[in-house]
């Protein structure tokens, strides 16, 4: 099966990633799919919008599957990111890793989630309940508007 | 020398999805950066990451002709 690497509108396939990641010589699949909550610091968050730069953003996510599999005896990676709106309850993103047993296959796959909030250049911005806010530390101004002040998102 | 600008999230609300742009030779991306601040002082506040040709540079990077050079807050994908 070829690799994975995908950015997208459309809703998120689950089969088609563990398809992907599927080896005989693996024991262990690990799947992480991130998925928009209903409540964010406090406000009733009603969609999510996401926004990527997807050639790069795809050039991204291979490099971090390179680099896990330098990291870590892994079989496979596959990664996809939503684009556009979200609505609560559906996935934006998702992760699969196969590996020959489950330790390094969970290890690598909690790896490739952080790494990818760090480094893949997508935004997301909230739509909540009176308002929206871009997530993450958009602003550099020592003062944010206070009723706007997100650290983290996800 | 002629690069593509191109601005995401914050940025592009405010600049537009991009643009075509004649530099000097030699330009660099944080020069370049600072021509826009002073162009619409709003984008100041925004803290920047720079790529060009899809991958992250420090601001004393060099641009050269034809490259793409995108514009962004810190990113925040995930769930």
């Amino acid at each position: 099966m070829a690799e994975l690497f995908e950015i997208g509108k459309a809703r998120i396939e689950v089969e088609r990633l563990l398809a992907a990641v599927a080896d005989p010589a693996t024991g262990a699949t690990v799947l992480f799919l991130g998925t928009t909550r209903n409540q964010n610091a406090g406000r009733r968050v009603t969609r999510l919008e996401y926004e990527a730069y997807a050639t790069m953003a795809k050039r991204e996510m291979r490099e971090l599957a390179r680099e896990a599999r330098r990291r870590w005896p892994i079989k496979r990676v596959a990664m996809s990111h939503r684009i556009g709106v979200v609505p609560v309850g559906e996935s934006s993103v998702a992760i699969a890793v196969s590996a020959g047993h489950r330790d390094e296959a969970f290890t690598a796959c909690h790896w490739l989630i952080d790494r990818l909030k760090e480094i893949v250049p997508i935004w997301k911005k909230e739509h909540f309940r009176g308002g929206t806010v871009w997530i993450g530390p958009q602003q550099g101004s020592p003062e944010p508007p206070r009723r706007l002040r997100v650290n983290r998102g996800g | 020398m002629r690069v593509q600008l191109r601005f995401f999230a914050t940025l592009r609300e405010q600049l537009g999805t991009g643009e075509e742009r004649a530099l000097r030779a030699g330009t660099t991306v944080g020069a370049l950066w600072e021509s826009l601040v002073r162009e619409q002082p709003g984008i100041g506040r925004v803290r920047v990451r720079f790529a060009v040709n899809e991958r992250y540079v420090d601001p004393s990077h060099q641009l050269a002709e034809g490259d793409e050079v995108a514009f962004f807050p810190p990113v925040s994908g995930g769930g």
